[in-house]
């Protein structure tokens, strides 16, 4: 599916060592920085490997491929004097449903069109890449023998809380294995894993959008592949676009991880406990800059919801969950989102999309005020934690996941008659 | 006296037993035909809801919205026994029409004829209605979680109102196709979604002009507080 100058330029490249695939769209302003620090250390660490980097774009009006084509790096003003392999950069459009996963696959066909021993995947809109997250990325696969690199960040406590507060605990308490930032954006992985994950045909699904990390983590850790995570110290990156819809970014991301307990219940309803993943890297301690949180904005968001989807999921959610809802109340001062609560609602909402007990679309979207309502008493409670405190909240949320993981295991084929419904 | 008696009662009686003579099997055939279809449309009734049940259509309906609005509306019965049990009547409906022609009679034959005339007019009604029914409760559904995802407090008015709209959409569609006030319904229908949307945008310009910068208020300031969120849900 290659286009002809796309498939002349792969052939004049013949084969590669290593690939590193940046997805972008409207990333003009942080993607320069990004393509040299992948310069800078395909140079300094892997000087002899012939490295290409794909910048698969999903039609950008803004420069961001004349930005990558401009960015350099000055070897000297970095201090490396050996001789070093030129870097091929390719920039192409990709084709398919807008999104990562589609810009995703498109470096997956050139991983396997130039035969690559190992493949990184950045984000364009990074503004903490140094050139030592290419070594952490890639050594591992090329150096020790791994087939999956996840990265592991120091993030702001209320940044990624789609990651904490639902991807994490339930990846892991799914499939037992204690990956901190499943849908961090930068992986690693080995050629033929990149060759696996195009022939599947997932590309007309949420995978194709922003689904493809946790389809990636997930499919990698079912596949029984050896997984390491790498220490890349903060995650600063462009804010995201104010305009882009929450409801559906959280329904393309929960659908995936759903879609993936119906394709690995195999798997998953056999793991018992979970167990932790390596980690590389020198783990150093760096500041982080403040962010700001409308709060207000969430309880309204749980208050309305509450207020006119409770009828909507009658019938859908258990009883106790129901229950448990009604009583949540919905001012900023009293509001107090248990985590028993919070991991009954995130199982009731996987066993309502795995019964068919509503139009999936229609599931997955009325989700959004809880997960707000869950976040807003999340940083309600933790306004005054330290980073440390907030991180063993989330390890005690996970525990609540791994606890009550029997009570899914046993509803999840269990045929129930709930409010009527046959 | 004889011959009276033959002819004020014996001669009407012995025409009024041949007439029923004649009339006896045509009878005897309706009653036959009425008792076969009861057994057929038993049989059907079961076949379909056996039908229905392995392709989980109570499962289907419920996450069309169907089975909530059914409940709401006082219809306790699963969607599968409410449909065998309109086609165990609907096939009742026509093995009568079947046994009425059956019995000969001239202006029952025209009533059978213009009614089977009618049939597909009328099935092709239920299913517009069906068909409206369920799409009016699937984006009245749709339209109400992205209007509450997006904090629109009137959410469920807004939801009411894309339900209503289509319902009577398909309503209009039912009765032009039933031929029932053709001119009336279309103009009907005209005038009602004509003036719905006059009357809103003359609402939204003029008499809720209030209303409406509050709301553009809201939205500005909602879209500010995103700005100022920089955190990453990812």
């Amino acid at each position: 599916m290659l286009q002809d100058e796309l498939k002349s330029q792969l052939q004049s490249i013949g084969q590669a060592d290593i690939l590193v695939g940046i997805p972008s769209y409207n990333n003009a302003r942080t993607i320069g920085r990004v393509v040299q620090a992948v310069g800078a250390g395909l140079a300094k660490y892997f000087p002899e490997a012939r490295a290409v980097l794909v910048n698969s774009d999903g039609g950008s009006l803004d420069g961001t491929p004349q930005a990558v084509a401009q960015a350099s790096v000055d070897l000297e003003n970095i201090l490396i004097a050996h001789r070093v392999n030129p870097l091929h950069k390719i920039t192409t459009p990709y084709h398919g449903i807008p999104g990562k996963g589609s810009a995703f696959r498109m470096i997956f066909e050139i991983a396997e069109a130039l035969k690559v021993k190992a493949c990184a995947v950045l984000d364009a809109d990074l503004r903490s890449i140094t050139p030592e997250w290419i070594e952490l990325l890639l050594r591992p696969i090329l150096k020790q023998g791994y087939d999956y690199v996840a990265p592991y960040y120091l993030r702001h406590k209320y940044d990624g809380t789609i990651t904490n507060s639902i991807v994490y605990p339930l990846t892991r308490a799914l499939y037992g294995k204690r990956i901190r930032q499943p849908i961090g954006g930068e992986f690693g992985f080995t050629g033929e894993l990149a060759s696996y994950f195009l022939a599947k045909d997932v590309w007309g699904t949420d995978v194709a959008r922003y689904g493809i990390d946790i389809w990636m983590t997930t499919t990698a850790i079912t596949r029984g592949c050896k997984i390491c995570q790498a220490y890349l110290g903060a995650k600063i990156h462009d804010p995201k676009d104010p305009a882009a819809d929450l409801s559906a970014m959280l329904a393309q991301v929960v659908g995936s991880v759903f879609s993936l307990m119906e394709e690995h219940v195999g798997v998953w309803r056999a793991v018992r406990e979970s167990e932790p993943i390596p980690l590389f890297g020198f783990q150093f301690e760096v500041g982080l800059e403040p962010i700001s949180v409308n709060v207000d904005g969430m309880v309204k968001a749980l208050e309305l919801g509450l207020k006119e989807f409770i009828p909507l999921w009658e019938g859908v959610l258990s009883e106790k969950v129901l229950n448990g809802l009604k009583g949540l109340s919905p001012s900023a001062s009293e509001l107090k989102f248990t985590d028993d609560l919070w991991v009954w609602v995130v199982y009731d909402f996987a066993l309502a999309a795995h019964r068919r007990l509503m139009t999936r679309e229609h599931l997955l979207r009325s989700f959004t005020p809880l997960y707000l309502g869950r976040i807003a008493s999340f940083i309600l409670e933790t306004q005054q934690s330290s980073h440390e405190a907030v991180e063993e909240r989330i390890e005690a949320l996970c525990r609540v996941f791994e606890r009550d993981k029997p009570h899914l295991v046993q509803q999840w084929n269990h045929q129930v008659n709930r409010g009527g419904q046959p | 006296m004889k011959g009276l008696w033959k002819t004020a009662f014996i001669d009407p009686l012995r025409e009024f037993l041949g007439q029923v003579g004649a009339f006896m099997p045509h009878l005897l055939v309706m009653i036959v035909i009425l008792t076969l279809g009861i057994l057929g449309a038993w049989g059907i009734k079961s076949m379909i809801f056996r039908l229905l049940v392995a392709i989980k259509f109570d499962q289907i309906c419920g996450r069309m919205g169907l089975s909530q609005t059914l409940s709401k509306g006082g219809v306790r019965e699963a969607p599968s026994h409410l449909v065998s049990r309109v086609v165990y009547w609907s096939i009742i409906l026509i093995f009568l029409m079947l046994g009425l022609g059956a019995l000969n009679l001239k202006p029952v034959d025209q009533f059978v004829a213009q009614v089977f005339s009618y049939l597909p007019y009328l099935l092709v009604a239920i299913v517009v209605l069906i068909v409206g029914f369920l799409l009016a409760n699937f984006f009245g559904r749709a339209t109400l979680i992205a209007a509450v995802n997006a904090q629109v407090s009137q959410a469920r008015l807004l939801a009411r109102a894309v339900r209503l709209a289509i319902i009577l959409f398909a309503l209009a569609m039912a009765f032009e196709q039933l031929g029932i006030a053709k001119t009336v319904i279309v103009a009907a229908f005209s005038i009602t979604f004509g003036g719905v949307v006059l009357a809103l945008a003359i609402a939204f310009g003029l008499g809720a002009r209030d209303a409406a910068k509050e709301f553009i208020e809201q939205r500005m300031k909602r879209n500010q507080h995103q700005k100022e969120e920089d955190f990453s849900h990812l």
